[in-house]
């Protein structure tokens, strides 16, 4: 999957519960590596953001956007940080995404090009163009 | 940071509701930035990989499209509660379609420095 995309790429690190098995010292280490690896990304100009997200938050759903309490602090595909990269390709961006730290206590990276425009107004085009052939 | 969750369900309104949606979203978002609320969001393609492994060997296509739990944008929030960053989730457009919106506060610093410095601290107790 060797897609340009120039509008970047956001890596999603999902998974809550990994770090709660590990030893004081190797939580110290791996939040070195990790402060350590997007300090390089952003004096390479490959990150452009990034945050950890606390564990709380709120999901506001359905017509009457009723708000409930998540995400859940034990699940694996909880989200808890994000990185923007400013990368061409999706192979740059894996191969980043390989690199991250959290990855051997069981943290999962998901890579997501950027969309150049919101999906609604891509769909309109679309239309536009079918109706116009 | 606002995460909005949700299948592809543009590709079931019609156009009359696609046109009547992209106008509630461009006003709703134009609101939002002439109030200073909003750092810019972007929508994230219907594709991807996930990373996992040990050494980050497995890489694997997703995520799923047609999941309701699937990312398809996001959105920075500059304000000072959760009950404000809720209220705006709230009057998204889109929801009146389904999906969800998962609203989290960003973490003034990462929680991995948080747990091992409470984990220190404990343990230096324990040592008096």
């Amino acid at each position: 999957m060797n897609t340009q995309n120039q509008n970047g790429y956001m890596l999603l690190f999902r998974g809550n519960d990994w770090i709660k098995g590990l030893s004081p010292e190797e939580k110290q280490k791996v939040t070195d590596q990790w402060m350590a690896w997007f300090k390089r990304l952003t004096d390479e100009g490959k990150a452009v953001a990034g945050n950890p997200l606390e564990r709380e938050g709120k999901i506001v759903s359905g017509k009457n956007r009723v708000v409930s309490d998540g995400p859940f602090a034990e699940s694996k595909e909880a989200i808890g940080g994000y990185f923007l990269l400013d990368v061409a390709s999706m192979d740059d961006a894996v191969a980043i995404a390989q690199e991250c730290p959290g990855l051997p206590y069981g943290v999962r990276v998901e890579v997501r090009p950027v969309a150049a425009e919101c999906p609604v107004a891509s769909e309109l085009k679309r239309e536009a163009e079918f109706a116009s052939v | 940071m606002l995460l909005y969750r949700s299948d592809e369900f543009y590709n079931r309104l019609s156009h009359q509701e696609l046109q009547t949606l992209m106008n509630e979203n461009n006003a709703w978002i134009e609101r939002l930035t002439a109030q200073g609320k909003v750092k810019p969001g972007r929508a994230l393609e219907r594709r991807g990989a996930i990373v996992t492994g040990k050494n980050g060997r497995v890489v694997t296509d997703g995520p799923f499209a047609e999941s309701k739990e699937a990312i398809g944008g996001f959105l920075l929030v500059d304000v000072e509660t959760l009950d404000e960053a809720i209220a705006i989730a709230q009057s998204i457009p889109g929801l009146a379609y389904g999906g969800s919106i998962e609203v989290r506060p960003i973490a003034e610093e990462c929680p991995l420095d948080v747990r091992a410095r409470e984990l220190a601290a404990k343990e230096q107790l324990a040592t008096v």
